[in-house]
């Protein structure tokens, strides 16, 4: 029970991180190297907070998220205005350079032997309810007014800007929105954790979360979510199988990508509408093959 | 309305970490519900484990990742030892199990292997990584649950807490960095070496940990080493011959490197290619197989051992398994645990875990390969345990002297 | 003093650039960035070390080997990964995807393989390094210097001169249109990857002997992908500049700031330059598309 409470505690955290990925990359079609640096920002900052500066726990969140974003917005300006494949180069030279800077700021950080002492208080209660939450208003994003620019704008930037969609604006708004949700989901891991070092947020950790939305569905935010929830659940569920696990998760991507290229989903979204329908085909096959026997 | 929604769901994830936020007290209950689980846990697993007659032990490890090699080496020299003693009936007349758990090097990984170790298995005990920010990374989960980790986190941090008393189920079973890093600085100034730089990962806690137990010593003798000859370096870093320019045209006596193996090659090739001619003074990680990975002449390294490869049944022992094992002297550290593990827990018998963390922390004179093991009680780390200083002669280790700290 | 650290920057360019190459030449055809090269480096290097180096062959025997198994996972990373792929015509996020999880693929086989054991070639050169005065150079650093600059050679005069260069530059423009004047471009596609493979497999040699052999070796991958698109993705003389530049700048900012410092610095000056010169060094025409 301990393992499975903490196992869904994780995933609920990477959860909200890829809720921020679907944003950035399966909404406005941007890919980021760097994402996991904002997790960085997040966990550091909330636990430097409470660690150093004693301050309440909420607060600290808040301002970690702030700073998380108001980096993002320095980050931001170039990135929105450069070309799709400059994104992930900077982002990616990005995280390098937190990750180096985390490093070198021993005094502060710990350095390489990471920041010890940060009080635990994530439990899988407050990670579920936040990931739901991070759902939610992804969804609402999605379906906003702002989310169906980011789409046009994935489709085609120049019609998009024809049409008279404010490309960079809207562009960046993705882009704060999936650092905000990024930093808050390291604020709650390292709350969760009560540890953190500076090894665990390089570009692997960002490209896991990309393939984690392209797993389940790039077009679908159910499929995202589904697809964070096997990929980072799997590797648990394969610990027997001790170093053959990694193996078996890259064939499991591959043939997925291959032979469903839209994800496990598709563009299948989970709505009432869509649950009638879906429920209302399932009957109608049923009676089908019922008629045939 | 879609703005409406969006702020009430804002709110609610600030509500709930305001939730959590307030109730200090609600963490601890949930700490003490946690602590019931486990000792019901206990009772249950007792029962199979007499009509079994079987032990269970963990050995949690890098398996794969960047330090997967000497995770590798203890497994296995662990696993030795279980066969051993298996072999030898067993303790108490129960075989013993050990199940691996791989880390993949990563913290979150280590904490996901610990729990499914402690809670699903529900191992006795478990044979710890050499590798601090995995024992950082679980040392506050373990808190929770009543399963001592016999570990070789030699960064003192790792069993201690901050205000000195000793993380309960945390044990160390090699000399602290501190300890090691001053025998390699007093051994340094007993052979004259007068003028040093060093050059340290800085994105490795091992090698962080080493650096100003060394400094300090040389300190007490006299000797401070300057600032620009302290050269860092992290993962990124790819030209080790410019981080090594400076420290070779001050043409120091000796370098101190406590690095991992595989840089330590790289580095030490480097250092050749620039016609450094002194001194390299190195961790354990230039222990053998370092002169066969490296592949020439190493005549100036001197390095930091956990085993006397003089002492005959050591030498033996060590010769058997050259072969098929990278670090050797990891070998022997997971055999010395899980034969000191043997001891405390064929003493303990049926007792509970308090006895059992309680006899391990109490451990005297055991006579392992590694020299003799004392636990020191308030710190959950060996005291007064022997290490060896080595050289090579071309490619063949040879020992030089055995400092006791 | 400073001539020796623009030697040691040339000497680390050269390692880049023979990345650089390879990854170019994936994204001139299929434009998008592989991120399975790396992996790619490290088996064909493992490969070599098994078959040749372990025999106590020689270098040139070890680069055979590496440059034979470079090819041979080039060809089947194409089937395995792409080739469904650039059938469907997915957008290129896909092949960005599937090449990193083609990279954990490798990794993961590798690992089991090699897990407990540290890995180096034995030392190839009887003389580590050269001196010219106060300079050092090391053996291995001019032998890849060398051999980069003769790849890129053939490399430019194959793409340059011959048919199979016309047919690839073809494909590489439009896939669509070649496939229609009657260039097989899935053969194109695949000789890419294999040409890509031998460049891997080499470089993959001479980073073995820089840095040692260990699974996560081909996480250098990045420097080439930094290096290519500072040259201007695509283009491959462009990568071999940007490598090189990438090498020097690294190196320079290493010996005034020391490490950490010079990894932001990097960031920084290569942020100036994506705004300030977008097309990349080589100013390669791209059309701006998703």
């Amino acid at each position: 029970m301990a393992l499975v409470s903490n196992i869904l505690t994780q995933v609920c955290i990477s959860l909200i991180a890829v809720a921020g990925v679907y944003v950035l990359t399966g909404l406005t079609g941007m890919f980021s190297l760097g994402q996991a640096a904002f997790m960085a920002i997040g966990s550091y900052a909330s636990g430097l907070l409470v660690v150093k500066a004693g301050l309440p726990l909420v607060p600290a969140c808040i301002l970690a998220v702030a700073v998380a974003v108001a980096v993002g917005y320095l980050i931001g300006y170039p990135v929105v205005r450069l070309r799709r494949d400059y994104i992930s180069l900077v982002t990616l030279g990005f995280g390098e350079a937190i990750a180096a800077l985390l490093n070198r700021m021993t005094s502060l950080t710990g350095g390489a032997s990471g920041l010890t002492g940060i009080p635990r208080k994530t439990t899988l209660l407050i990670a579920f309810i936040s990931s739901a939450a991070a759902v939610c208003l992804t969804a609402f994003f999605k379906t906003s007014k702002y989310g169906r620019q980011c789409v046009a704008l994935k489709g085609d930037e120049l019609a998009a800007r024809a049409m008279g969609i404010h490309v960079t604006r809207i562009k960046m708004t993705a882009f704060l929105l999936s650092v905000g949700l990024t930093a808050y989901s390291g604020c709650l891991y390292a709350f969760y954790m009560s540890y953190v070092d500076p090894t665990g947020f390089g570009w692997k950790k960002s490209a896991d979360w990309v393939i984690m939305v392209f797993f389940g569905g790039v077009n679908s935010l159910t499929g995202s979510v589904l697809g964070a929830f096997i990929l980072s659940a799997l590797p648990q569920a394969l610990r027997s199988l001790q170093n053959y696990r990694y193996v078996i998760y890259a064939v499991l991507v591959l043939l997925i990508i291959n032979f469903k290229p839209s994800g496990l989903l598709g563009e299948w979204e989970l709505t009432p509408r869509n649950i009638k329908r879906t429920a209302g085909r399932l009957r109608g096959r049923k009676k089908e093959t019922g008629g045939k026997s | 309305m879609k703005k409406v929604l969006s702020l009430i769901v804002i709110a609610a994830m600030a509500l709930s970490l305001a939730g959590c936020g307030g109730s200090g007290t609600q963490a601890t209950t949930a700490g003490t519900e946690a602590k019931a689980g486990t000792e019901k846990q206990s009772e249950e697993k007792e029962a199979p484990a007499a009509e079994g007659g079987e032990i269970l032990i963990g050995c949690l490890q890098d398996i794969t990742g960047s330090t997967s090699a000497l995770g590798m080496s203890v497994q296995a020299g662990a696993q030795a030892a279980v066969d051993e003693i298996n072999a030898n009936g067993g303790i108490n007349g129960k075989t013993l199990k050990m199940n691996t758990y791989d880390t993949k090097g990563d913290v979150t990984e280590a904490v996901n292997a610990y729990i499914t170790a402690v809670t699903v298995d529900q191992v006795k005990l478990i044979v710890g990584p050499p590798v601090a920010n995995i024992a950082n990374a679980i040392k506050e989960t373990s808190e929770g649950y009543d399963v001592p980790i016999m570990g070789l986190a030699m960064d003192p941090a790792c069993q201690l807490k901050e205000d000195g008393t000793a993380y309960k189920n945390m044990f160390c079973f090699q000399p602290s960095a501190t300890t090691q890093g001053e025998i390699m600085a007093a051994f340094a100034v007993k052979n004259g070496l007068k003028t040093f730089g060093v050059l340290y990962n800085q994105e490795n806690s091992y090698s962080v940990s080493l650096l100003n137990p060394f400094l300090d010593e040389l300190g007490e003798n006299g000797i401070t080493v300057e600032d620009k000859l302290i050269v860092a370096y992290g993962a990124a870093d790819t030209d080790y011959k410019t981080l090594l320019q400076p420290i070779v045209s001050a043409g120091v006596d000796a370098v101190y490197c406590p690095n991992y193996t595989q840089q330590l090659v790289a580095i030490v090739t480097a250092a050749s290619e620039l016609g450094y001619e002194g001194k390299i003074i190195a961790g354990l990680d230039a222990a053998p197989a370092f002169n066969t990975t490296y592949g020439g002449d190493c005549s100036n390294v001197y390095y930091i051992n956990n085993i006397n490869t003089e002492d005959g049944a050591t030498a033996e022992k060590a010769a058997a398994v050259e072969d098929k094992i990278s670090a050797v002297n990891k070998y022997f550290l997971g055999y010395d645990i899980v034969k000191v593990a043997e001891k405390c827990l064929a003493e303990n018998g049926d007792g509970d875990v308090a006895a059992l963390r309680e006899k391990i922390a109490n451990i005297s004179g055991f006579s392992g390969l590694t020299g003799t093991i004392n636990i020191d009680p308030n710190t959950h780390m060996p005291k007064d345990m022997g290490m060896f200083m080595y050289t090579y002669d071309n490619q063949t280790p040879v020992m030089l002297e055995e400092f006791s700290n | 003093m400073s001539l020796q650290i623009i030697i040691n920057g040339v000497a680390t360019g050269a390692v880049y650039a023979l990345i650089a190459t390879g990854f170019a030449l994936i994204f001139n055809v299929l434009k998008f960035s592989n991120f399975s090269h790396g992996a790619t480096m490290m088996t064909a290097a493992f490969a070599a070390y098994f078959v040749a180096a372990s025999k106590g062959m020689g270098l040139a025997a070890t680069l055979a080997a590496a440059v034979i198994a470079g090819a041979l996972i080039g060809i089947f990373g194409e089937f395995v990964g792409f080739r469904r792929i650039t059938l469907n015509h997915s957008s290129p996020t896909y092949f960005f995807v599937s090449s990193i999880t083609l990279g954990t693929l490798y990794e993961g086989l590798i690992t089991i393989k090699v897990g407990s054991n540290f890995y180096n070639y034995p030392g190839f050169f009887t003389h580590s390094s050269v001196k010219l005065g106060s300079l050092v150079v090391s053996s291995s650093d001019i032998m890849m210097l060398v051999i980069s600059i003769t790849a890129l050679a053939v490399l430019a005069y194959v793409i340059q001169k011959t048919r199979l260069g016309r047919a690839l530059r073809a494909v590489s423009f439009d896939r669509d249109t070649a496939q229609l004047m009657g260039i097989d471009s899935t053969r194109i596609i695949q000789l890419t990857f294999i040409m890509s493979g031998i460049l891997a497999g080499a470089a993959g040699v001479f980073l073995g002997i820089k840095y040692t052999l260990y699974p996560s070796l081909g996480s250098l991958v990045v420097k080439g992908f930094i290096a290519s698109v500072i040259g201007g993705l695509g283009s491959l003389t462009g990568a071999v500049i940007g490598a090189v530049l990438l090498g020097i700048v690294e190196t320079i900012l290493l010996s005034l700031l020391g490490s950490g410092y010079n990894t932001i610095a990097t960031f920084a000056i290569m942020l100036i330059f994506l705004l300030v010169r977008p097309q990349g060094i080589a100013g390669s025409n791209i059309q701006e598309k998703a």
